[in-house]
């Protein structure tokens, strides 16, 4: 079997896609994150599924990604009300925060040492000012009914 | 054509891509043994670039000027914006960067042929899904950055898994493309595909033509054709899930007004 060079590297980026969210979800922390990374490995599967139906010419690999997304939309509907129930309980969105289910041979997760956080805030865009303040009338301000 | 013949042989470009994306994503994960700050930082996305300029030129040459520049532009796109995703401290970020890569997957979609689809995934996931995380996030998120965001499981061991299962699917790929030679045409659609569609599909629909103006019709012609069935089972799936969720925080609501009353829940 010969690929095309374009599903070659349909397949690559599939690939690449898949191992960052595999890389995500064994390392991150936060459910949500976890969750994000868990479609963004369903994304590397839609892309490559794609590339195989472009190199056969056929329908077969789109019609699975149409039911792939499908399973998504559940998916995520289904995940988030565990996730959104999972904090109710802890408060947290923490996967640590469940730790006590893991195997009972298995040492306890504890952060030692952790780093803080950035201290240089993050600069958000500002309005600059148009026009001149208007005047404001005090009388007009203390008999304003909603202020 | 491939870079087969031309130094550095294409087995150790892409081994040593791999590798620079692997260590990349190890300096960039949030709390990693040398601790994240800004120059450590930079380092790993330098690194992430020589990365990804390894796996470009790791690629197939693709026909024309137009077509590759248009591939590298959005696979890049979601290549980076997926990097960023999983390193983003701020799960905000992480949700925005997800919309990144999904805008960047959809281009890809787009240029393998699947227009319908390419246009699914914007509405499917960055109109509905993502509004629904961050949804889930402005509900749930504590104010400022939350300390688990700042530290990872095991930064090196995560790094090195994806960088072996990149690895073997590369290797694997390549070994696909590369048996015989040349002959870069697309093998005639199996019997399969033409015996089994029914009237409304034609015999001739090629899904792999991206200027095709009928592309949806046929889509739709197959998809309510031939997998009929599978879209009803679909469609009783997403009942399913619709009422499972409703009935997941409605109970989970009565539970703790009922605690909070001192009642048994009902």
């Amino acid at each position: 079997m010969t690929l095309l060079p374009l599903v070659h590297d349909g397949l690559l980026v599939g690939a690449i896609l898949f191992a960052l969210g595999l890389v995500g979800i064994l390392a991150r922390r936060n459910l949500i994150v976890m969750f994000l990374c868990a479609e963004l490995m369903l994304q590397g599967i839609a892309v490559s599924l794609v590339a195989w139906s472009r190199q056969h010419g056929d329908w077969g690999g789109q019609m699975l990604v149409i039911f792939v997304l499908t399973v998504a939309a559940c998916e995520a509907a289904i995940a988030l009300v565990i996730v959104l129930q999972a904090f109710a309980r802890t408060g947290r969105l923490d996967a640590a925060a469940w730790q006590s289910l893991r195997e009972s041979n298995l040492p306890r997760v504890i952060d030692h040492g952790l780093p803080a956080p950035d201290t240089v805030a993050p600069r958000f865009p500002r309005l600059t000012p148009a026009g001149v303040l208007p005047e404001q009338d005090e009388d007009e301000v203390l008999h304003r009914e909603h202020v | 054509m491939s870079l087969a013949t031309t130094f550095p042989p294409p087995g150790l470009l892409l081994a040593g891509a791999v590798a620079a994306a692997a260590a990349s994503l190890w300096l960039l994960l949030p709390g990693n043994a040398l601790g994240g700050d800004r120059r450590i930082r930079s380092i790993g996305a330098a690194l992430g670039v020589a990365a990804l300029a390894g796996l470009a030129l790791s690629g197939r040459r693709l026909g024309g000027l137009g077509e590759e520049g248009v591939f590298l532009v959005v696979s890049g796109v979601a290549i980076v914006s997926a990097a960023a995703t999983i390193v983003s401290r701020s799960p905000v970020y992480a949700a925005i960067w997800f919309a990144l890569a999904l805008a960047g997957v959809a281009g890809v979609l787009l240029v393998l042929g699947a227009q319908f689809l390419g246009v699914a995934t914007i509405v499917v996931y960055a109109g509905a899904i993502l509004v629904m995380f961050l949804f889930v996030l402005m509900l749930a998120q504590p104010a400022g950055l939350a300390p688990y965001d700042r530290v990872s499981n095991e930064p090196l061991l995560s790094a090195l898994a994806g960088a072996v299962l990149l690895g073997l699917l590369t290797v694997s790929i390549g070994r696909l493309s590369g048996e015989p030679p040349a002959c870069c045409q697309v093998p005639s659609r199996t019997t399969a595909v033409a015996g089994g569609t029914t009237d409304a599909a034609p015999a001739a629909a090629d899904p792999g033509d991206p200027f095709a103006t009928d592309h949806v019709a046929r889509l739709g012609a197959e998809l309510f054709g031939r997998h009929l069935l599978a879209v009803e089972a679909a469609g009783v799936l997403l009942l399913v899930a619709l009422v499972g969720s409703i009935a997941m925080v409605s109970r989970g609501a009565s539970v703790e007004d009922a605690s909070a009353d001192g009642r048994a829940p009902a």
